[in-house]
C-alpha cells in the first residue's frame, strides 16, 4: 500500500483538515476488478450469448420436467391398490394429507371447505384411479387445486393409498355431498 | 479584507434533533410492535389500524424520513454554516422547512394506519402529502443553495457534495416516482403500471436508499468524525474518486431489487453488474471514515462518540458488501423475498444510520448546549445494547432468510417439493423471529438510555449559537469561469467513456470486444494526461468546479440522471400490451378492481408478492412463471418485496371462495400455524355506494381500454358479480351482504393471474379465459 503517512495538508475546513493520500492498491483492485467483472458478464450474457440467462435456464428443467411426467409409468387401479398394503407408502400419503390436504378437508377428513371425504359419499367417484386423478389434475373450477406438479407423482399416489385406508370411516363432519357409492 | 462576527443558526439544529429523538422512539417501537406480531398474530388485536400490514409501512416511513430525516436535517444545518462560514440564508425558510417536515410526518403517521396508501414501498404516503414534500424539499433547497451562495469559503468541503447529491437525487427521485392519477383526496393511482410501476418504484426505491440514508450521512461523517477525532481526512482524492463514482453507479443498481422477475434481463443484468461495482465507491467512503482515526484509536477507547462512529462506519462497510453480494442473481433466487433482505436493511438502518446518529447526538448535544455530556458510563451501555441488539437481528434474520430460502426451493431427486406447504417453513423460522424482537428490543432499550442522557445533558446547560470570525473575501479576480468548467478533460473522458459505454450494449460480441479495448485505451491515455498535468502544476478540473457550486449541482444531476434515463425511457416507451398466444389482456371487472383497492389498502402486499419467478421449485409451488403482459392492467403493480405468506400471482381459482372467506376470517382455520393477522372486519365494512364508475373513469384515463358501456354500467356488473359470489358462499352456510368488502376482495383473488386463462403449471386443465368468481361452485 503506498501511502504518505505525513501527506501534506491540502485544504483547511472550519478547523478539519484535509490530506490528500494515495488511494490504497487493494481498494483500487477491487474497484477495477469488479469494472473489469461488469464487462466480461455483459460480454458473456448479451454480447456473445454464450451463457442461458434465468428464464432459459429454466425453460430446458420444465421441459426436461415435463418429459419426464410424460414417461413415467400409468397409475392403474390395481398399482393403486396394490399400494394401501405398504405401511411406508401410507405413512407418508398420511403425512402429506395433514400437511397439504387438511386444510380443506379437515385434519381426520371430516370435511372443512371440501368434502367430507370418510362418509362414503362422492362427487367424482371413488376409484383409485378417480381418486388419483383428483388429487393430481384437481377439480380447479370447483376449487380442488391440482396437485400434482407440487406433490409429485410418488406423493400423490401415497396420498390416494392413504385416501382408501380412511373411506367409510365416517369422521362426524360435513353433510355429505355427492352419490353414495360402495 | 475585513472580518466579520457572525452567529449560526443552531436552534434550527436543535428541534430537528428533538424530532428526531421523538420519532426514532416512535418508528423503532413500531417496529418492536410489527416484530412481535409476526411471532404473536394476537397482537394484531383484530383492529384494522392496527394490522401488521398497516403499521410496516408506518414503521419504514417514520425511520426513514422521520428519524433518519431529522438527524440528516440537523447535521446538515449545522455543518454546512460552518463548513461555508455562513449562517443558514433564511431563518424563515428554516422555520418552514422544519415545521413543514413536521407536519408531513404526522400526516403519514395518521394516514397510514387509516389505509390510505398507494402500496409503493417507502413512498406509500397519498398524493397531497407528497405535493407537501415535494414543496418543503425545493424549501430545503432554495435555503441550502442560497447559504451556499452567500458563502465566506471560497471551496467546497466533500461534505457539501454529498448534501448537493443528497437534495438534487432526491427531489428528482420522489417526483418522478410519485406520479399519479388522483381518484379523491385520498386515493390516488399510480400513473405508471406492471413492469413500467415496478422499475420505476425500485429505482426510486433503492435510491432512496442511496441518497437518502447513505450519501448525505456519508456528508455528516465527513464532518463530524475528523471532528470527534481532531485528526485530518485521510485522503482528499479519494473522496473525489469515490463521491464521482457512488452518486453515478448508485442510480444504476434499482433493478437489483427486481431480477428473476418479469422485467426484461437486460435490466436485470444492468442492476446485478452495477451493483458489483458499487462495492469499491461504497468502500471509499468507509475508508476515508476509517483511516482518519489513524493515530487516533485510543480515543475510540475513552470517547463514546467515536465507538459510535467507528462501529457505525464499519456497519456501513458490512453493508455496502453484502448489498452487492446480494444483487448476484444466484444469491437473490435464494435471499429475495426472504429475512435476510430484512437483516440486510436493519443492518444498514441500525448500524450505520441509528449509530451514526447516536455519535452525532452526543457530540452536538453537550455543543448546543454550551454543557458536557452528562454520563459517559450510560452512552457506553447504549452503544454495547445497540450493538449487540444489532448483531442479533442480524444474525437472526440471516438464518431465517437463509433457512427458508433453502426450504422453499428444496427439490426431492423427482424434482417434487420437499416441502410443499408454506406453513411448515415459516415455523421453521419462528425461533428466529422471537431472536429478532429481542435484538430489536434491546436496541430500543439503549436508545432510551441516550434519551434519558440527553436531556440530562440538555437540561445541565442553557441553548448558545456557535460563532465565528469570518474573513470577507472579496470577490478574486480571475478566478475561474464557466468556460474552465466545459473544457475540463475529466468531463468530456466521462462523456466520451459513456458513448462507448452504450455503444457497447449494442454491440455484437466481435464489436464489443473492440470496443472494450477502446474504453481500456481511453482511460489509460486520460490517467496518461492527468499526471502530466499534475507535474505541470495545472489545476485540477475538480478544484475548479469544487468553486463553482452551480456547476458543481448541474454535473451531480447529469451524472445521476445518465443512470435513471438509461433504464427507465427504453421501458417506459416499449409497447406493453403484447398479447400472449393471440390472446389480448382483459382489464379487471368494476368488483375485482374494489377488490384490488381493499388488497392494496390493507397492505397484503408487505407480505405477499404477485411475482412467480423462473425457477422450477417455484413453479411447482405456484404455478406458472408471471409474464411481463400480464401486469399492464395493474396501477400500481403488486408484485411485492416479501413473501412472509406465499406468492399469490396464481392463486386466482385455486381455492374455493368459502376457502377464501374462511382464510381471511381465520387464517389458522385454514392454514394451522400462519401468522396472518385476521381479516374479519371486512365481513362488515361496505364499499362506498356509486364508487365503481369512478374508479373505471380514472382507469380510462389511465389508459385501460373500459369502453364508455362498461363505465355507465360499471355498479350494475359489479352488483352481478358479487351476488353470484354472495349466491356461491350462502351455499357453504356462510351470509355476507353483496356489497361486503370481502366480497370484492375474494372476486378480486380468484381473478389473480388468470387474465388470459393461465393453466396450472403442468396440468391438463385449461381455464379458459377469465373466469367470473361466482362460476365457481363447491
Amino acid at each position: 500500500m503506498k501511502t504518505e503517512p505525513n501527506s501534506p495538508v491540502h485544504h483547511v475546513y472550519d478547523g478539519i483538515e484535509e490530506q490528500d493520500n494515495y488511494l490504497p492498491n487493494w481498494w483500487l483492485t477491487i474497484l477495477f476488478g469488479s469494472i473489469v467483472f461488469a464487462a466480461g458478464y455483459w460480454f458473456v450474457y448479451h454480447s456473445a450469448k454464450l451463457l442461458p440467462l434465468p428464464g432459459q435456464v429454466y425453460e430446458a428443467e420444465a421441459a426436461a420436467w415435463a418429459e419426464a411426467q410424460r414417461n413415467a409409468p400409468v397409475a392403474t387401479d390395481s398399482v393403486l391398490l396394490a399400494l394401501v398394503d405398504d405401511t411406508e407408502v401410507r405413512a407418508e400419503g398420511k403425512q402429506v394429507f395433514s400437511t397439504v390436504c387438511a386444510t380443506c378437508h379437515g385434519q381426520k377428513g371430516e370435511g372443512l371447505v371440501g368434502p367430507n371425504l370418510t362418509d362414503g359419499y362422492w362427487l367424482h367417484g371413488n376409484k383409485p384411479t378417480e381418486l388419483y386423478r383428483g388429487v393430481s389434475s384437481g377439480y380447479v373450477d370447483k376449487g380442488m387445486p391440482s396437485w400434482g406438479p407440487a406433490l409429485g407423482e410418488k406423493k400423490v399416489r401415497a396420498v390416494v393409498a392413504y385416501l382408501m385406508t380412511i373411506r367409510g370411516q365416517n369422521v362426524a363432519g360435513k353433510a355429505p355431498q355427492g352419490e353414495q357409492l360402495p | 479584507m475585513r472580518t466579520q462576527r457572525i452567529e449560526y443558526d443552531d436552534s434550527t439544529t436543535r428541534a430537528f434533533i428533538a424530532a428526531s429523538i421523538v420519532f426514532g422512539v416512535v418508528g423503532m417501537a413500531v417496529g418492536l410492535l410489527i416484530a412481535c406480531q409476526l411471532v404473536w398474530w394476537q397482537l394484531n388485536f383484530e383492529v384494522p389500524y392496527l394490522s401488521f400490514s398497516r403499521l410496516r409501512p408506518l414503521h419504514t416511513n417514520a425511520v426513514i424520513f422521520a428519524f433518519v430525516g431529522n438527524m440528516m436535517f440537523a447535521g446538515v444545518y449545522y455543518s454546512t454554516q460552518r463548513l461555508v462560514k455562513a449562517r443558514m440564508a433564511s431563518d424563515l425558510l428554516s422555520k418552514i422547512h422544519f415545521w413543514g417536515w413536521q407536519a408531513i410526518i404526522v400526516a403519514a403517521a395518521i394516514s397510514l394506519p387509516l389505509g390510505y396508501t398507494t402500496s409503493k414501498e417507502y413512498a406509500e404516503l397519498e398524493w397531497p402529502i407528497d405535493l407537501a414534500i415535494a414543496a418543503v424539499w425545493v424549501i430545503f433547497a432554495i435555503n441550502f443553495f442560497w447559504t451556499l451562495a452567500k458563502r465566506n469559503e471560497k471551496n467546497l468541503y466533500v461534505a457539501i457534495w454529498f448534501y448537493i447529491a443528497t437534495i438534487v437525487t432526491v427531489a428528482v427521485l420522489h417526483i418522478v416516482n410519485s406520479m399519479a392519477l388522483p381518484l379523491s383526496f385520498t386515493k390516488s393511482y399510480s400513473a405508471y403500471s406492471g413492469v413500467q410501476d415496478a422499475l420505476v418504484q425500485w429505482w426510486y426505491g433503492h435510491n432512496a436508499v442511496a441518497f437518502f440514508l447513505t450519501t448525505p450521512i456519508l456528508g455528516i461523517m465527513y464532518y463530524f468524525l475528523p471532528k470527534a477525532a481532531g485528526r485530518p481526512v485521510y485522503s482528499y482524492r479519494l473522496s473525489i474518486v469515490h463521491f464521482w463514482a457512488l452518486v453515478f453507479m448508485y442510480i444504476w443498481a434499482g433493478p437489483h431489487h427486481l431480477l428473476y422477475t418479469a422485467l426484461p434481463d437486460w435490466a436485470q443484468s444492468v442492476g446485478m453488474v452495477f451493483s458489483l461495482m458499487l462495492w469499491a465507491p461504497s468502500w471509499g467512503g468507509m475508508l476515508n471514515g476509517l483511516l482518519t482515526l489513524r493515530g487516533a484509536w485510543n480515543k475510540v477507547r475513552e470517547d463514546p462518540v467515536l465507538k459510535f462512529f467507528v462501529a457505525g462506519v464499519t456497519f456501513y462497510g458490512m453493508a455496502t458488501f453484502e448489498g452487492p453480494l446480494l444483487s448476484i442473481k444466484s444469491v437473490s433466487a435464494l435471499a429475495h423475498y426472504t429475512d435476510w433482505i430484512i437483516g440486510h436493511v436493519h443492518g444498514g438502518a441500525l448500524g450505520w444510520n441509528g449509530l451514526m446518529a447516536a455519535g452525532m447526538f452526543y457530540w452536538l448535544v453537550p455543543r448546543l448546549y454550551g454543557t458536557k455530556l452528562h454520563s459517559t458510563k450510560a452512552a457506553d451501555a447504549h452503544f454495547w445494547l445497540a450493538t449487540l441488539g444489532i448483531v442479533t437481528y442480524m444474525v437472526a434474520m440471516w438464518a431465517s432468510g437463509i433457512n427458508q430460502g433453502l426450504m422453499l426451493l428444496a427439490t426431492n431427486p423427482d424434482g417434487t417439493l420437499q416441502y410443499p406447504s408454506f406453513v411448515e417453513t415459516l415455523l421453521a423460522i419462528r425461533p428466529m423471529y422471537i431472536a429478532r424482537a429481542l435484538g430489536g428490543g434491546m436496541y430500543l432499550v439503549g436508545f432510551g438510555l441516550m434519551v434519558w442522557n440527553l436531556r440530562k445533558t440538555a437540561a445541565s446547560g442553557k441553548a448558545v449559537n456557535g460563532e465565528a470570525e469570518v474573513i470577507i473575501e472579496a470577490k478574486a479576480a480571475g478566478t475561474f469561469t464557466a468556460w474552465d468548467v466545459l473544457k475540463g478533460r475529466p468531463l468530456w473522458f466521462s462523456l466520451v467513456a459513456l458513448a462507448v459505454l452504450l455503444a457497447i450494449a449494442f454491440a455484437s460480441a466481435a464489436v464489443a470486444v473492440v470496443l472494450m479495448i477502446a474504453l481500456f485505451v481511453l482511460g489509460e491515455a486520460a490517467y496518461l494526461l492527468s499526471r502530466a498535468d499534475k507535474r505541470g502544476g495545472k489545476p485540477s478540473w475538480f478544484a475548479i468546479i469544487e468553486q463553482r457550486p452551480f456547476a458543481f449541482t448541474v454535473l451531480t444531476l447529469i451524472a445521476v440522471l445518465v443512470g435513471g434515463l438509461a433504464e427507465l425511457l427504453p421501458t417506459l416507451l416499449v409497447k406493453q400490451a403484447v398479447p400472449h398466444a393471440g390472446v389480448a389482456q382483459t382489464p379487471y371487472t368494476p368488483l375485482e378492481l374494489q377488490g384490488r383497492d381493499i388488497y392494496v389498502r390493507e397492505g397484503c402486499y408487505t407480505c405477499h408478492s404477485q411475482m412467480v419467478r423462473p425457477l422450477t421449485a417455484e413453479t411447482r409451488r405456484y404455478g406458472a412463471v408471471s409474464r411481463a403482459e400480464e401486469f399492464i392492467y395493474d396501477f400500481p403493480f403488486q408484485w411485492g418485496s416479501k413473501r412472509t405468506g406465499p406468492d399469490l400471482h396464481r392463486v386466482g381459482g385455486r381455492y374455493p371462495n368459502a376457502w377464501h372467506y374462511t382464510h381471511l376470517v381465520d387464517p389458522r382455520a385454514t392454514s394451522p400455524g400462519s401468522n396472518m393477522p385476521s381479516f374479519a372486519w371486512l365481513k362488515e365494512s361496505k364499499l362506498p355506494k356509486d364508487s365503481a364508475r369512478p374508479k373505471l373513469m380514472v382507469m380510462q384515463k389511465l389508459g385501460v381500454p373500459y369502453s364508455n358501456g362498461d363505465i355507465d354500467t360499471a355498479e350494475q356488473v359489479q352488483r352481478a358479480q358479487a351476488e353470484a359470489v354472495v349466491t356461491d358462499l350462502a351455499g357453504q352456510s356462510i351470509s355476507l351482504a353483496p356489497d361486503s368488502e370481502m366480497v370484492a376482495l375474494i372476486s378480486y383473488l380468484q381473478r389473480l393471474g388468470r387474465a388470459q386463462g393461465v393453466p396450472f403449471d403442468g396440468s391438463k386443465t385449461k381455464v379458459a379465459g377469465p373466469v367470473p368468481a361466482g362460476e365457481a361452485q363447491p
